[in-house]
């Protein structure tokens, strides 16, 4: 079955249908977190809160845009809920930078590079994951930020600015 | 910054497989509050959204915190207190200090829990008081349409990880050495929770949802100006297996759970049967010393039905309204229900009819009117039956009800028997209005019983009162053995009325009695002119049942709780007739018979012949003094409404505590066959430690 169909069926009240599509898209939406926060306890927690808010808001899906970015969407409203809820120090501390050593075992310099990205703005860094590491259009990205897709632009080009800006403070890797 | 750097590294972010635990309980969780959305699309709003229940900080103090206390319990008293006082003290230091110097408070307080080498559990305690003060609760949101689009409606807080138990893989001793390592210098701890327990089960519903109608204790009125007491009896013993179910759970239950004539009724006394049938029922009085305040009596009223040989048993027509919905999956729920439904089949005489309807997204019939004999196809009708959809309770009611009224026998006895937790969301959604079905149905001879099943989402009042307009009992099943005391041993009781809108009604003589109060029935009160009136509504008795009903009294010249008015006109002015000088009060009962209706009477005077020297036996030091003592029936009534009064938080009580009522509750155990007076006895216990646990 479809995700349409599931969709419909569940927001007629089937529960099941409800199920099935959260078992089809649980993956999914842990990777988009995981991609947006940078660590499995934040991605789990943000997976888990997304799961619980679909079932709210899946009512409101009017089946325009396609199925994924809505709730791509709804991943990243989770996401940035969820760290404007979090203490700024506990963010500081424990969330991206020292988590990204543990969990993704990369070598450094893309290590840094990612230290770097999760350090910008969010919707900065929202723009940049979803176009250049998802690789949606602009436009795309746009629908999903629900923003216009000049903005989507604009955050492109700060956060490359911010990011040359960055490393051309180290030295080291030039 | 290298372009191409920069786009591998973000095409190659190295997304870690979800873990499946997680991955069951984010789905878990979102399924349970798919339904609670569901049914707050279907009606109107009927409680906390699921959120906000998950919340750890948002239901602290409510004094239902299940998990925690039942833990606690279990983990042993002395535990327990440690447990209790260390986090007291961490608490204390996190409020006043640091992030950081929470942490180490967490570290000393761990030490000396792991030196005291205490029970895993403990530890979780500790934990789940910590993550009640990391997170916030969420604020309450209702809001369902455009939630994607607009950040401010996105409200969801952190779920509350930390209070999942780490004990179970051995974790804690890990756990430990991590943080032993990390030290006070403030480096964050990361709980690497190897095994999360899946919480919430699908339609799981924690408590506080459960609805009771709420009500005032019956408060001392004055003979003088008030000297007739009429009430409306109840057989309903819902609320005792409901109470006793939060006990052995480790939590005291919502005050207005407790009515204690339910508690009492729960019981089966051994009063002095009646002869015939047609006088279906003899009350026996005592009067015994009050065990709540000096000076005062009580007077003890039980009432004995007449019970049907079994030759003489009714033929019954019965229709089974099962919810089926989804919030019926629950082993206490569905399950329980079908093999309850098992054990009331094997009382049913051969002739007997069966069908049952059931209702969840939608009403139907799942088996036609069968006869008892044909059990095969019964049990495989209920052997179908699964849980899912939603609650279409009235629907259900009116195929019932058809069902029963196209079968209707004049000869037998008619009944819908409805199982459920509660919910009854569309068709016919207005309560007053089910209400007014069933009270008309009653009337075309159909009665209603009400099982109850389930916790969580348990609608008691609702269940009362269809019970009560349906001229049938409420009862409630939280396991099989309860199943078995209500379908098998009182199955009698439980289907063949045999009198219909029982009054009481007591008249104090102002000579003997200055003032009364009616322990319990607060829900049956009657007015005074309600007693002769035949169209007003009362409970009703089934065969065998018995029915006790307390009043505590304060005789002329004892110590008395409200004053004479000033202008009051003295008892001098007004003197009874002297032949009435024994007499502490005079007793009326009003009942119809099951298909009459006009109503009989029969009355007796409670006089100084009915009254016993001593309601316990320890006090008592010759035989002869004994002898006048209250029997083990009258001491152990008035056990359960010390009980009663207690977890109810009467100011009443006086100076009984649950230790007095364990110890009069010892002294009345009788035959006690299938062991529910000792169920009592480590019921108080239980609720002791509740107690005790609660003010802390």
């Amino acid at each position: 079955m479809n995700d349409i169909t599931l969709i419909k069926r569940a927001v007629k009240g089937d529960k099941r249908a409800f199920e099935a599509l959260l078992q089809e898209n649980y993956d999914v939406m842990f990777k988009m977190a995981f991609k947006y926060c940078g660590n499995r306890q934040d991605a789990e927690d943000i997976t888990q809160d997304s799961c619980i808010k679909l079932a709210r808001a899946l009512a409101s899906y009017k089946f325009q845009a396609a199925f994924t970015s809505w709730l791509y969407r709804l991943v990243l409203n989770c996401a940035k809920d969820f760290y404007r809820k979090k203490k700024p120090e506990a963010v500081l501390n424990d969330s991206h930078i020292g988590a990204i050593n543990a969990e993704a075992e990369i070598k450094t310099y893309a290590n840094e590079i990612l230290a770097q990205v999760y350090a910008l703005p969010e919707n900065e860094k929202s723009a940049l994951i979803l176009v250049m590491s998802d690789g949606y259009t602009h436009a795309e990205a746009a629908i999903i930020m629900d923003c216009k897709e000049s903005t989507v632009s604009w955050y492109i080009h700060e956060a490359r600015k911010k990011l040359n800006i960055l490393i051309e403070k180290e030295p080291h890797h030039g | 910054m290298d372009e191409k750097h920069l786009q591998k590294t973000l095409e190659e972010i190295n997304v870690p497989t979800p873990d499946d635990n997680v991955k069951k309980r984010a789905l878990n969780l979102a399924l349970a509050e798919f339904e609670t959305v569901q049914k707050k699309n279907e009606k109107t709003f009927q409680g906390f959204s699921l959120l906000s229940r998950l919340i750890p900080g948002s239901n602290k103090n409510t004094g239902r915190e299940t998990m925690k206390n039942r833990k606690l319990i279990y983990g042993g008293m002395a535990t327990a207190m440690a447990v209790v006082l260390i986090c007291g003290v961490s608490v204390q230091q996190f409020t006043t200090g640091s992030y950081k110097k929470q942490q180490s408070a967490d570290e000393t307080a761990l030490a000396t829990l792991n030196k005291a080498a205490l029970a895993p559990e403990a530890k979780e305690e500790l934990f789940r008081d910590r993550a009640a003060q990391k997170y916030t609760p969420p604020l309450e949101q209702h809001t369902d349409q455009g939630a994607v689009q607009s950040d401010e409606s996105s409200a969801i807080s952190p779920p509350p990880q930390p209070i999942m138990p780490m004990a179970r893989t051995g974790a804690p001793a890990e756990m430990t050495m991590m943080m032993a390592e990390s030290g006070a210098a403030g480096v964050s701890m990361s709980y690497q929770i190897p095994d999360y327990e899946i919480m919430p089960s699908p339609g799981y519903h924690e408590e506080g949802r459960d609805k009771f109608g709420d009500f005032e204790e019956n408060i001392i009125k004055t003979v003088s100006t008030e000297p007739v007491s009429t009430f409306s009896i109840d057989v309903d013993t819902a609320s005792y297996s409901f109470v006793r179910r939060q006990i052995n759970e480790g939590v005291l239950p919502p005050k207005d759970a407790v009515r204690i004539e339910e508690m009492i009724n729960y019981f089966d006394y051994d009063y002095e049967p009646p002869e015939t049938k047609v006088r279906p029922f003899k009350p026996t009085v005592t009067i015994v010393p009050s065990p709540w305040k000096d000076g005062n009596k009580l007077l003890h009223i039980g009432i004995k039905g007449y019970d049907i040989a079994p030759d003489e048993k009714p033929r019954s027509n019965l229709v089974f309204l099962l919810d089926v919905s989804g919030s019926m999956n629950a082993q206490d729920k569905l399950p329980l229900l079908k093999n309850s439904m098992k054990l009331l089949l094997e009382t049913l005489s051969p002739d007997d009819t069966v069908a049952i309807v059931v209702y969840a997204g939608a009403a139907g019939t799942v088996l036609e009117p069968t006869k008892a004999s044909d059990k095969n196809k019964i049990l495989q009708a209920l052997d179908q039956l699964s849980a899912g959809g939603s609650t279409a309770g009235a629907e259900g009611i009116r195929q019932a009800y058809q069902l029963a009224g196209n079968n209707f026998d004049k000869e037998a006895v008619n009944r819908v028997i409805l199982a459920t937790d509660g919910d009854f969301n569309v068709g016919i959604s207005n309560p007053e209005e089910l209400k007014d079905f069933v009270e008309r149905k009653r009337k075309s001879g159909v009665f209603l019983s009400v099982l109850g099943f389930g916790q969580g989402n348990y609608n008691d009042h609702l269940m009362q009162e269809l019970a009560q307009n349906g001229n049938g009992v409420a009862v409630y099943i939280d396991s099989l053995s309860e199943a078995r005391k209500v379908l098998v041993e009182e199955a009698s009781a439980t289907l063949f009325p045999i009198a219909k809108d029982v009054k009481i009604q007591i008249d104090f003589n102002p000579e003997m009695v200055a003032e009364y109060r009616l322990v319990g029935y607060e829900t049956r009160h009657l007015n005074r002119e309600d007693f002769n009136n035949d169209a007003v509504d009362a409970g009703d008795i089934g065969a065998g049942h018995t029915v006790t009903a307390i009043y505590e009294i304060t005789p002329v010249g004892g110590k008395r709780a409200v004053e004479d008015s000033r202008y009051a006109v003295k008892t001098e002015d007004t003197k009874v007739h002297t032949d009435f000088s024994n007499e502490y009060a005079f007793l009326k009962i009003r009942y119809k018979l099951p298909d009459e209706e006009t109503s009989n009477l029969i009355t007796t005077p409670v006089t100084t012949e009915n009254e016993r020297d001593n309601l316990l036996t320890n006090t008592c030091s010759t035989t002869e003094d004994c002898v006048s003592s209250a029997n083990d029936d009258v001491r152990f009534s008035v056990a359960v409404a010390s009980f009663g009064q207690l977890l109810k938080g009467s100011k009443y009580s006086g100076k009984l505590d649950y230790d007095g009522v364990i110890d009069m509750a010892q002294q009345a155990r009788s035959a006690d066959e299938f062991g529910y007076r000792a169920e009592f006895i480590n019921l108080v216990r239980l609720a002791k430690s509740a107690a005790a646990l609660q003010k802390n």
